[in-house]
């Protein structure tokens, strides 16, 4: 490695290339390290390189210092665009996924239940040789691939399912954020876009907490709006730990967002607080909804959020007040992500709104950042896969979903019924996290082939019958990350460290590899190194490059505020009314729908919440000593309930509770709070770990999953994470 | 001779445990090995709510209990009025632990020695060292680290500023700062 | 977060020991004074104290996990002589020697100079008070921070020195044990008084601070209670009094000689011990910071 630091500081001496990169921070620690060596130690056991951390989605840059080849201290690159600088406590936590002692070491196969160790040749040619007849017999439609979504890990099993002629990769997404972003796709024809936060004067958080899933430079940006007097409001039925830079918490009651929101549109409609010039140049079925929303009083929503109709009446004119400046944040997974069978209707209706403040691309409103893309690589090094005949498996059912996410549990479901046949898992937890985990272990239990590529065995590894361990993002270089927003950027996941285990092999290895065993390697004949300086070079830049900067900005490319985009939506416009969803069985404007689960008369019935906790995420950081430690020594395992409901039932801190319903029952200690609406039973989604083999996590806490029942949002596809209902009772009472 | 102290500002803290973590990878720390542990305080009923998160850590005292009952000289105030534990030196009796009115001194489970905050940050300020340490970890800038006997610099402009005192007082003549 | 013990069983061992020892030895100077005839007892007491400090410290150098790894850092203890531990080190360094010179006079027959008796008894009674100002320094545990832990402890520790030496008298010298009347008086009077010093503890603490009250409380109603009320009251204090009052005021002399009464006496002195140890036990785990009860951010 210290070969590896002579190129990079010669690179440092001689490169032109890379303009927009030098004025980065990641160069700048860079120097301060290589003085640190300067002053003493030999450079023999020093180096530093940049990496991209792995413990959530929002991939941070930073640079790893390694010291006698151990990671060491590590520092959030300032120009990346997600951290600035900071990482949040998971990624110092997580860090030390690569030692852990759980680890996947070899590549493993089911035999009677029982995994047994097995050559990688053997696990090639066994799987392959599976997918070959599975093909002949079903087609490449009866194969499935399952990722949540890593820089290489995309590229990698999207290329080697299209080759193999499936068109059916799927993403988390539809455990995640798929309601919201088909929802807004409806409206404003993309999936995303992001608030203007920072200079906002008046930003609501639905379900959304910047404090509790740390993206550290939306924490920077909540807090500089804070610090400027905007008004931020959290709707959430949890005071969750954002309120330090908000004003208001808005206890909403679980699954009413629609109709709060809906309440919200009526006031501003009503009182005609939107700029109707604005309104009948860019949207189509405004009269429609205006129409609809007639009866949407606050009074209304009143009684179905728990919010009076004073707070709805004044949040809505103080939000069409600080319009253009302000927005509903676009949220993530927590309210309307994938949780209730109205998600997707939920989403419409932000849109919507958002629209009536006239806050797209406005300063202080919402607005679509710009990216940047790799452009056509050399055809004969990485040749063009065709595009599969059919189209990913639930397209047709679930007509709102992304086709590029794919309702993976519907695919989940096709394997129950023998559509398909064989299953891949990269990175993903499917089994514990997706929906309800027996439900999904018995649909991969009919698969005649199942393989999960982890890096610990997880609860999809053991329903898998085979194996694979892969690398940790420490140990492997990936292709590039391309992120959008107000100044497009590039980073890079370097190696960090040497391999730990010599029979672990780097995703990007193990895909090439299956593919050639497959018979489709004539696509893999290059290796990620040329994958990513290939990439990297239809930008302007090179491997060696981003290697010394980690992340690289292209300021001509910055975004500016003021023009109104291009709705790629169906009619050109944004669509109030969509035609798609009246197809798929909605009304054609977002109306109030109820969730699907409803609370019995009684008095220990509770709407189960999920929701993470700063130090995890989801199920794959649970096995991670240092982090756990923080859940064991605060009781992060325990359900919150309102002190209230649990004065009624005799339930006082720390007690044990029974929580039960028809899918699963559980005991946990309860967290007694004023900081949860008294219909919400909040139970954190990073515990309750079944898979014995992931020894810290094993056996913690009680899992939210657990008590969900199998459910598929209509038209949208999302997993309906909170449609559930669960009745509490004090152990012993 | 310089006297450090810091400053944490409460009203920025969303008990993210970011600065434990960051702490315990600049240190090498053990899992179970925290110099900095929290206290969570709920106030008012629903919904008007209000939530506080402290995090606590060795307030470098200048009247430290912890130097006064260490039999073996372990614990002591070394220079720029660090409390610092010689690891060489502990047997482990965790006296000091008992004595510290903190509850943040620590046992290695693997040495059996007592540890805690180091005020490792005193690298970075001085020397301009790049580290993960509470105070550039924080991704809040919740902290401010400095010479309590400089006039000019800002944690004694922040406090005077913001009137931060320590968490109990003049209990112990602590030298870590309070916004609360 | 909850507050975790500090010290626990092996520390509580340790304190019980050591007070044991300097009461041991003490029972020893007592009986050569005022029972010279039971020359047996004395050396009882003589054996025990030395051995039962010794074994004390010894449990204490395993707890002192870093110094057990690194036993050359025991002679650091020498160097603060503003810590009450160091300060407990050279008495106990200098109640061990001296109580070994007179276990191995009274062993070899050889008469044990008053002197010596003298020293010992005193240091006996200092390492006693010393282990009641190992904890009283801790200001932050209202439950120790006060001047009546160490005597409380010196009264638990003669009590249960004299209840040791006459446990073994009782099954070794049956005959000495049933003549040193003025010493069985002089013991009985003892868990009356460790009850007094005990009532006015809790009084005075329960009312110090919250995290007083919460200790007390602790102790008297909740976490710990049972163990508290029947192993430490019931069986060390209350149940060894009501025993030794019959035995000692009520009982016919012929009973008081047989040996059914000598096994209640041994069952009495057996529950002193009991109560001793879950006296260090229960003041070591009951005790809770102020810092901690009545948190800063209150």
């Amino acid at each position: 490695m210290s070969e590896n630091a002579i190129t990079r500081r010669s690179f440092l001496a001689g490169s032109a290339g890379v303009a927009a990169v030098a004025a980065g921070a990641g160069f700048l620690s860079f120097n301060a390290w290589e003085q640190a060596d300067a002053r003493g130690t030999s450079d023999i056991d020093h180096y530093t390189a940049h990496s991209l951390c792995n413990s959530c989605s929002s991939k941070c840059g930073f640079t790893g210092y390694v010291v006698d080849g151990k990671l060491g201290k590590m520092i959030g690159d300032a120009n990346h665009p997600n951290c600035e600088g900071t990482l949040c406590g998971r990624g110092y936590g997580f860090a030390s996924i690569a030692y852990n002692e759980d680890r996947l070491t070899d590549p493993l196969k089911k035999n009677g239940g029982k995994f047994e160790k097995i050559t990688w040749d053997q696990a090639y040619s066994e799987i392959a040789e599976k997918v070959k007849a599975i093909i002949d017999e079903k087609g490449p439609q009866a194969l499935a691939m399952v990722q949540d979504p890593r820089p290489s890990g995309s590229y990698y099993t999207k290329r080697f399912m299209t080759a193999l002629g499936s068109a059916n990769v799927y993403t988390h997404g539809a455990a995640c954020n798929m309601s919201k972003n088909a929802g807004f796709t409806q409206v404003i024809g993309t999936g995303d876009f992001t608030s203007d936060v920072a200079n906002s004067k008046m930003t609501m958080f639905i379900g959304r907490s910047y404090a509790d899933a740390i993206k550290p430079s939306q924490l920077h940006a909540m807090q500089k709006a804070h610090e400027n007097g905007a008004e931020l409001v959290i709707v959430d039925p949890r005071l969750n730990n954002s309120i330090a830079f908000a004003d208001e918490w808005v206890p909403i009651n679980p699954g009413t967002d629609l109709a709060f929101i809906l309440a919200m549109a009526h006031v501003v409609v009503h009182n005609k607080l939107y700029d109707a010039s604005y309104i009948a140049e860019n949207t189509v079925g405004f009269e429609e909804w205006a129409d609809y929303l007639k009866d949407c009083t606050p009074a209304w929503a009143e009684e179905i959020t728990g919010i009076s109709k004073d707070t709805i009446e004044r949040l809505a004119t103080d939000l069409a007040t600080a319009a253009p400046a302000a927005s509903i944040e676009p949220s993530w997974r927590g309210a309307y992500g994938c949780s209730y069978a109205n998600s997707g209707e939920t989403a419409r209706a932000v849109c919507c709104f958002n629209t009536l403040l006239g806050c797209w691309n406005q300063e202080g409103g919402a607005f679509f950042g710009n990216s940047v893309k790799a452009g056509d690589l050399d055809k004969e090094k990485f040749p063009s896969v065709p595009k599969p005949e059919g189209k990913i498996a639930g397209a047709d059912e679930y007509p709102l979903s992304l086709a590029g996410m794919g309702v993976n549990v519907y695919a989940a479901e096709l394997a129950k019924k023998g559509e398909i046949k064989g299953m891949f898992f990269y990175n993903s937890n499917m089994v514990a996290g997706y929906s309800n985990p027996k439900y999904l272990e018995d649909c991969l239990s009919n698969l005649e082939l199942s393989v999960a590529i982890d890096i610990q065995m997880t609860e999809t590894c053991q329903a898998c019958d085979y194996v694979l361990p892969d690398t940790t993002y420490l140990e492997r270089l990936e292709a590039p990350e391309f992120i959008g927003g107000k100044i497009p950027a590039v980073s890079l996941r370097d190696q960090v460290i040497e391999k730990i285990h010599p029979n672990t092999k780097p995703v990007d290895e193990i895909f090439t590899e299956l593919a050639e065993a497959c018979g489709v390697g004539e696509y893999f004949q290059f290796t990620v190194e040329e994958l990513a300086d290939a990439q990297l070079r239809t930008v302007g830049l090179t491997l060696d490059g981003l290697r010394v900067a980690g992340t690289a900005r292209f300021p001509e490319k910055t975004f500016k505020f003021g023009k109104t985009p291009t709705w790629k939506t169906p009619t050109g416009k944004i669509q109030f009314s969509s035609d798609a969803c009246h197809a798929a069985g909605y009304p054609s404007v977002p109306q109030w729908t109820e969730p699907v689960a409803s609370v019995p008369e009684g008095d220990g019935y509770f709407r189960l919440i999920g929701g993470k906790q700063a130090v995890h995420t989801h199920t794959q950081t649970a096995n991670v000593p240092a982090l756990m430690n923080i859940s064991k020594q605060y009781n992060l395992d325990r359900v919150w309930i309102n002190a209230s409901r649990a004065a009624k039932l005799g339930i006082s801190e720390g007690d044990e509770v029974e929580i039960s319903n028809d899918e699963a029952k559980g005991t946990a200690k309860a967290h007694v709070t004023e900081r949860i609406n008294p219909e919400a039973l909040y139970m954190p989604s990073h515990y309750g770990c079944s898979s014995k083999d992931e020894k810290t996590a094993y056996g913690f806490g009680l899992r939210q999953m657990d008590f969900v029942p199998f459910r598929i949002e209509p038209g949208y596809g999302g997993i309906c994470s909170q449609e559930a209902i669960v009745s509490v009772r004090k152990v012993g009472a | 001779m310089a006297r450090y102290g810091m400053l944490i500002d409460t009203t920025k803290c969303i008990g993210c445990y970011t600065c434990r973590l960051a702490c315990q990878r600049q240190n090498g720390l053990e899992p179970d090995e925290a110099f900095v542990r929290f206290e969570d305080r709920e106030t008012g009923t629903y919904p008007q709510v209000g939530v506080e998160h402290v995090p606590l850590q060795c307030m470098h005292c200048e009247d430290a209990p912890c130097t006064k009952v260490c039999p073996t000289g372990a614990a002591h105030i070394g220079t720029d009025g660090i409390v610092q534990v010689d690891q060489g030196r502990c047997i482990g009796c965790l006296y000091c632990m008992a004595a510290c009115p903190y509850q943040v001194r620590v046992r290695n489970s693997k040495t059996g020695a007592v540890d805690k905050c180091r005020f490792c940050h005193v690298s970075n300020y001085e020397n301009g060292t790049e580290m993960c340490t509470c105070v550039t970890a924080c991704p809040t800038h919740a902290r401010i680290f400095g010479d309590l006997d400089d006039p000019d610099c800002e944690l004694v402009k922040e406090i005077n500023r913001t009137h931060a005192a320590p968490i109990a007082g003049d209990l112990t003549k602590s030298k870590v700062f309070y916004v609360r | 977060m909850t507050f975790e013990p500090i010290w626990s069983g092996i520390i509580a061992c340790y304190l019980f020991l050591g007070g044991l020892g300097g009461g041991a030895f003490a029972t020893s100077a007592f009986l050569a004074w005022r029972h010279p005839e039971a020359v047996n007892m004395r050396k009882i007491g003589h054996v025990i104290a030395p051995i039962v400090v010794i074994v004390g410290l010894v449990l204490l150098m395993f707890d002192a996990k870093a110094g057990l790894y690194n036993p050359l850092r025991f002679a650091l203890l020498l160097t603060n002589f503003g810590s009450v531990m160091t300060w407990g080190v050279v008495i106990l360094a200098l109640f061990v020697i001296v109580a070994l010179i007179a276990m191995i006079l009274d062993l070899t027959k050889r008469r044990v100079p008053w002197g010596i008796e003298l020293a010992g008894s005193i240091l006996g009674i200092c390492v006693a008070i010393y282990t009641g100002c190992l904890l009283g320094v801790c200001n932050t545990f209202p439950l120790w921070n006060n001047a009546l832990l160490p005597i409380l402890f010196l009264v638990s520790a003669m009590s249960t020195g004299m209840a040791s030496v006459l446990l073994a008298g009782v099954f070794k010298h049956p005959e000495e044990f049933n003549r040193v009347g003025v010493f069985k008086k002089f013991h009985f009077c003892f868990p009356c008084i460790e009850m007094l010093l005990v009532a006015s503890l809790m009084f005075i603490t329960v009312t110090n601070s919250t995290a007083g009250y919460e200790s007390v409380m602790a102790l008297l109603a909740g976490k710990y209670a049972v163990a508290f009320w029947v192993l430490f009251v019931i069986v060390g204090l209350v149940g060894p009094t009501i025993l030794e009052t019959w035995m000692l005021f009520f009982s016919p002399k012929e009973f008081e000689e047989s040996r059914k009464a000598h096994a209640i006496s041994a069952m009495s002195d057996i529950g002193v011990l009991i109560g001793g140890f879950m006296l260090r036990l229960l003041v070591l785990i009951a005790a809770l910071p102020i810092t901690m009860v009545t948190p800063f951010v209150l």
